[in-house]
């Protein structure tokens, strides 16, 4: 056993049977379970754990917690870890962050040589001019950015979420904040105790043999009490109606999973923090509060010094030297700053070895303790939309109104002996549980698939809780001598002065333009003192003052907690199966995975118009419409004409939002009286359900309609080619295919390869003869595979989305938001003939009558290039000859193995959609190459005798 | 001509029916195969009171679970013969549509002790007791993805019986697993 | 986050529910000029005090309702059915149920 460290005794956490080993910047090193990292070093006699931001000053513990500012370290492959409170584990591998080439000697403190230039605001002054040198000024700084290091290589972290409802959420489990669990949960409220220590207890943990009992019983009791405990948990965030972040870590096998808590009522019981001191040379190590040697002795069983000079001004200091003396720390001063001793500097090069106080002793020590005072962590009443209000006698801010759901308890809320404390948590405790009961009650009553309530809501409990007294305590915030503020961000109070005196007068931009409370401490160690420097500088008080704006997290969460489980949902046809087992290559259409070809589009396409061939489109979005006003409804959503469908009849219709620009396309067809299926896009399959129900809710509630999507019920296969007739022809016996009978934008229903309540549409995208055949899905695929089979002579082939794409735009049939785009108006189509302006009233159509009326918006033309080897890149620009000015764009361009030519569809300014104009195309290299304007649409079979045969 | 055959969007499970009452403290199966059908109707016709099944809830009537999840929609839920009875025996009260889902949607069941547990894990629900007792029915989103879920207790063991988009197969089971996987013995 | 009261659910997740948008009634198609039309598809008043807004019950009862909501003090008045349409763009949350 080292000389670091004390005897066993009662309250130390440190398990002795069980040593562990672990390595210091390469040094193999001893601690026990139960230890800390930085209890493990201080054990050890390492004193220095790091070096600070911009000064690279020497850093060792100051608080020894999880606020501490100068601990922290890089772990294996995790960097940024908080070490006064990360538990050690055998065989870690720990180093110091932000040092080159060693903690011991590095060389980037050469900033504490230039620390006069380095003054507040550099940032903003420093390393502007010349512009040409910002990469060389960017490399430089980033090798002095701190943090450690990331490890690209690291296998990635498992990360974890849940929903919770408990009743009452306890943010602290303290003396009060276990009293306030154990009372909720007794009066019958589901209850969360979330503690950010490893263990309950609070400050009790590190307190006399009565207060570590009283922690043991309450601790206890809370379990037996059925309250969900989570320790090394934080609440991180409170939101509207006491919505909750709750990060909890050290689960086995997940490094963090984050609780998105609805709680009826929150109970903030956070404690206090201690303030540290601003003095010369606080920052040296070796300067400690009173509550970080408490911890070290008491739960670590660590001796942080030989020689100290204690500054108090509170019990938590007295209790300090006597926790010292136990541990034989021989105690060379005691300055009292309830009667008006002071500390004036530390001195030292890495470590305090000399102490001078304000009456001009200097006294020989390794250790400075200081005990003056408290900062109190409103943050999350903050949140709650409170503003604490600080009070002067007690030199700190208190709650002042948060709202009704949101109860304050403890060291937070007021002062007192543990009795107290505990008494206010239990009033706290029961209080919550009442109003949680009302809220629950209420939630309840308004939800409809809830049980009923039986009873009536009870009155909103009161807060009759007799108030925690405010102590007194000295204001002692900074010495007659200029210190370090905030820790994280090397910011000192003289940074302050300047900043006040170069007429930043408001807190919150004297916290942008210094960076105080804004680096990894987030204000908790150093808000308070900064309000104080300011006010001080300003003749002003801490009240006037005014603190910053307290934001969600309260505790760094990782970005991975935040991400959760990550869950992308996936979409897939009931053929994919066949797909992937059949080559297919995937492609990801919003949520879908769905087959881009099988090896070789191009003979998929020549199998396909001179043989037949399948392709799954099931995506294809499908409204199942039923009701006597269904006309009414596609009246109402499309631009054209919907009176008189007969049954069995098929119609295309496209669709404009209220500006008139294309939203969707596709055909419906009459399959009943009163019962019709519209087909959408894929992409818009669900837009376009929502859209239809929001105009029949809010516009037209009268009509009789009912909509199902079915997009998915029915496995879509469109079954294409000269040949496609005759193949399907075998696969059924009671829909009659003859062309007469069964005419081109005509649909039937029946059984196909023996499976019922099948749909089948004469239609055809790609311009061949074909039917699109809807199959109920659980039987997709065995239907998939009958035509295959019965196709084989035929020389049937499976054919993806990319001959399908070919094949449509040979014939020159536009896609909806590939051709069109968010501002394409229905004029822009050339479907003249579709924009019914005499009808009533359909969505879009004011702003397509005046675009009507105005001609003058890009249309779509069909575009070939002159060299017909030119395959342009889809959004190429299309150019006035010689010049920049842009007249459009390709917006589909393929070669077509029909043809043997490339192919595009364009959008273009009017003056140039006259068929025969030459267009000049830029390229995506630069160069520049012409195509004409075709006169149709279609480049192949313009007269679609193939698909009407 | 061979006889159809019908397959779940679920490929990675062994689609069953059988009500298991195992005693693991979750188990997850695919019922996709159930019928499913969805009569439309307004609330105050004869055809609404002949299901007398009250907004949120579901309700046994005939074999047949009578899901009124929605305002103006109820969800039949049984074997073939059974839905299909109900749906030729319905009172068609003014304007009534029928829509057969069985195809379109997908159905999980999860039970348990801690099936709610699961579910926390992925829904945003509150699965109390007190707010979602036996029998509730309501929408909300799971593991990303819309779903209708119902409260059906077997036996007194927690049950609940999930519907979604078939299409979402394998990833919705999968992320169901994925979040039983805590609690697995 | 909001708990939304939804008019036939009950409160519930905002995330559970689209958000639609401020609401304005709709002027007579064929009656309006090309200003007030316009001023219907993308002007709002955006008020500091009392706001009428449209939301939708997405993943539940698939309700369009309109709620008033107070954008100072973040106050909810009891939800309106029907609810009133909002001028735009269809919601594109890619989700059926």
């Amino acid at each position: 056993m080292s000389n670091h460290r004390i005897p066993d005794a009662p309250g130390q956490l440190i398990n002795r049977d069980v040593p562990l080993t672990f390595t210091w910047n390469g040094r193999r090193l001893r601690g026990y379970e139960g230890d800390t990292i930085v209890s493990a070093l201080l054990a050890n006699g390492i004193t220095i754990t790091g070096r600070s931001m911009k000064y690279h000053r020497p850093r060792g513990p100051l608080t020894a917690d999880y606020w501490d500012p100068n601990t922290t370290v890089q772990v294996g492959d995790e960097p940024n870890v908080r070490a006064s409170h990360r538990l050690l584990r055998d065989g870690m591998n720990v180093s110091a962050q932000n040092v080159w080439p060693s903690l011991r000697f590095d060389l980037k403190s050469a900033n504490r040589l230039v620390g006069r230039f380095l003054t507040a605001g550099f940032y903003y002054k420093t390393f502007m001019k010349p512009a040409a040198l910002w990469p060389l000024y960017a490399r430089v700084l980033g090798t002095f950015a701190p943090g450690g290091v990331v490890d690209l290589d690291a296998p990635p972290p498992r990360n974890d979420k849940r929903y919770a409802h408990p009743d009452v959420v306890v943010a602290g489990g303290g003396p009060a904040g276990m009293a306030a669990a154990l009372a909720a949960a007794q009066a019958g409220a589901s209850v969360m105790l979330v503690e950010h220590e490893h263990q309950l207890g609070g400050h009790l943990c590190w307190g006399d043999d009565t207060d570590r009992a009283e922690a043991a019983r309450l601790a206890h009791a809370v379990r037996a009490a059925g309250v969900e405990v989570l320790t090394d948990a934080t609440v991180t965030g409170r939101y509207e109606d006491n919505w909750l972040a709750i990060s909890q870590r050290g689960l086995p096998g997940i490094d963090e999973r984050l609780i998105k808590a609805r709680a009826g009522v929150l109970i903030v019981a956070a404690g206090t923090i201690e303030r540290p001191y601003v003095f010369a040379g606080n920052d040296l190590p070796g300067v400690m509060t009173s509550g970080a040697v408490r911890r070290l002795i008491t739960m670590y069983g660590v001796k942080p010094g030989n020689r100290a000079v204690v500054f108090t001004a509170n019990p938590s200091g007295d209790a300090a030297v006597v926790a010292l003396e136990a541990a034989g720390v021989t105690i060379a001063a005691v300055v009292d700053g309830r009667l008006g001793g002071n500390v004036v500097a530390a001195h030292g090069r890495n470590r305090v070895r000399r102490v001078t106080l304000a009456d001009g002793r200097r006294i020989d020590s390794d250790l400075l303790i200081t005990a003056v005072g408290w900062t109190t962590p409103t943050s999350l009443l903050n949140m709650s939309g409170d503003r604490p209000v600080y009070d002067p006698e007690a030199a700190r801010f208190f709650p002042w109104c948060p709202p009704d759901n949101v109860l304050a308890t403890g060291g937070l809320a007021g002062d007192g002996t543990t009795e107290q404390l505990v008494a206010h948590g239990e009033a706290t405790g029961l209080l919550a549980a009442a109003r949680a009961g009302v809220v629950r009650h209420r939630l309840q009553h308004l939800t409809r698939r809830a049980e009923p309530v039986t009873t009536p809501e009870p009155a909103w409990p009161a807060d009759e809780r007799p108030p925690l007294p405010h102590g007194s305590h000295p204001a002692l915030f900074r010495s007659t001598t200029h210190g370090i503020v905030d820790y994280s961000e090397d910011v000192s109070s003289k940074d302050l002065v300047q900043a006040a005196d170069e007429g930043f007068d408001s807190v919150e931009l004297v916290k942008r333009f210094t960076t105080t409370t804004m680096g990894p401490s987030q204000g908790k160690l150093e808000t308070v003192n900064t309000v104080a420097v300011l006010a001080e500088a300003r003749g002003e008080t801490i009240e006037q003052v005014g603190t910053t704006v307290w934001r969600p997290p309260y505790a760094p969460i990782s970005l991975g907690a935040l991400a959760g489980r990550i869950h992308e949902p996936v979409r897939m046809s009931s053929i994919q199966p066949w797909h992937e087992a059949h080559g297919a290559q995937p492609i990801l259409a919003g949520q879908w995975i769905r087959p881009n070809h099988y090896g070789d589009p191009e003979s998929e396409v020549r199998n396909t118009r001179n043989r037949v061939g399948i392709i799954d489109i099931t995506p294809l979005g499908k409204l199942d419409l039923q009701g006597p006003d269904v006309p009414k409804l596609l009246n109402l959503l499309y631009t054209n004409s919907w009176n008189a469908l007969p049954q069995g009849a098929v119609r295309y219709g496209l669709m404009c939002a209220e500006d008139g620009v294309v939203l969707d396309d596709g055909v419906t067809g009459r399959l009943g009286p009163e019962h019709y299926l519209m087909t959408t896009t894929s992409s818009g399959a669900a837009t376009v359900w929502n859209w239809a129900e929001n105009w029949l809710q809010t516009e037209h509630p009268d009509w009789q309609v009912h909509i199902t999507p079915v997009t998915t019920g029915l496995t879509s296969i469109n079954v294409a080619g000269p040949d496609s007739r005759q193949l399907l022809e075998r696969l059924t016996n009671d829909i009659d295919l003859g062309p007469d009978a069964f005419q081109y934008m005509q649909v039937r229903t029946g059984t196909v390869a023996g499976v019922a309540n099948c749909i089948v549409w004469r239609i055809g995208f790609t311009g061949e003869l074909s039917y699109e055949v809807h199959v109920p899905s659980g039987f997709g695929l065995f239907v998939w595979e009958q035509l295959l089979v019965h196709g084989q002579d035929l020389g049937v082939a499976p054919f993806g989305l990319e001959a399908q794409r070919i094949m449509r735009l040979e014939k020159g049939h536009f896609i909806v938001g590939q051709d069109t785009d968010g501002l394409s108006k229905a004029p822009v189509t050339g479907l003249e003939t579709l924009l019914k302006v005499e009808k009533d009233d359909w969505v879009g159509k004011p702003e397509v009558v005046w675009a009507l009326s105005r001609g003058d918006g890009p249309r779509i033309v069909a575009v070939q290039p002159t060299d017909p080897t030119v395959v342009p890149e889809e959004a190429a620009q299309i150019v006035a000859a010689g010049t920049n000015q842009i007249l459009g764009r390709i917006t589909s361009s393929r070669f077509s193995p029909t043809l043997n030519r490339s192919v595009c569809l364009a959008q273009v300014h009017p003056d140039v959609a006259t068929p025969g104009t030459t267009l000049t195309i830029v390229l995506a290299n630069g160069t520049r190459t012409t195509a004409q304007v075709m006169e149709h649409h279609a480049h192949f079979d313009p007269e679609g005798s193939r698909l009407r045969g | 001509m061979a006889d159809p055959v019908f397959r779940s969007s679920v490929t990675s499970a062994e689609t069953t029916s059988a009500e298991s009452t195992s005693a693991a403290a979750v188990t997850i199966s695919d019922v996709s195969d159930w019928s499913k059908c969805s009569v439309k109707a307004g609330e105050g016709t004869e055809t609404a009171k002949g299901f007398a099944v009250a907004l949120g809830t579901a309700a046994q009537r005939n074999g047949v679970l009578v899901v009124h999840h929605r305002q103006h929609e109820w969800l039949l839920l049984g074997s073939a013969a059974q839905v299909d009875e109900t749906i030729h025996n319905l009172d068609r009260d003014g304007f009534v549509s029928t829509v057969d889902l069985t195809h379109g949607r997908m159905m999980l069941r999860v039970s348990g002790p801690r099936s709610a547990d699961v579910l926390a894990k992925v829904c945003s629900s509150n699965f109390d007791d007190a707010f979602t007792p036996n029998r509730a029915a309501w929408g909300a989103t799971v593991a990303r993805v819309t779903c209708d879920l119902v409260r059906d207790d077997q036996v007194g063991v927690r049950s609940y019986l999930l519907l979604c988009d078939r299409s979402y197969g394998d990833y919705f089971f999968q992320s169901l697993l994925d979040a039983a996987d805590e609690f697995a013995d | 986050m909001l708990l939304v009261p939804c008019p036939v659910c009950g409160p519930k997740n905002a995330a559970e529910l689209t958000y639609r948008g401020e609401t304005h009634s709709r002027p007579d198609p064929n009656q309006a000029t090309p200003e007030e039309w316009r001023s219907y598809l993308y002007l709002r008043d955006n008020p500091a005090g009392w706001l009428r807004e449209g939301w939708f019950c997405s993943s539940g009862c698939r309700t369009f309702f309109t709620l008033e909501r107070n954008t100072t003090t973040g106050e909810l008045r009891e939800p309106l059915l029907p609810g009133n349409k909002v001028a735009g763009r269809p919601i594109s949350d890619g989700t059926e149920p």
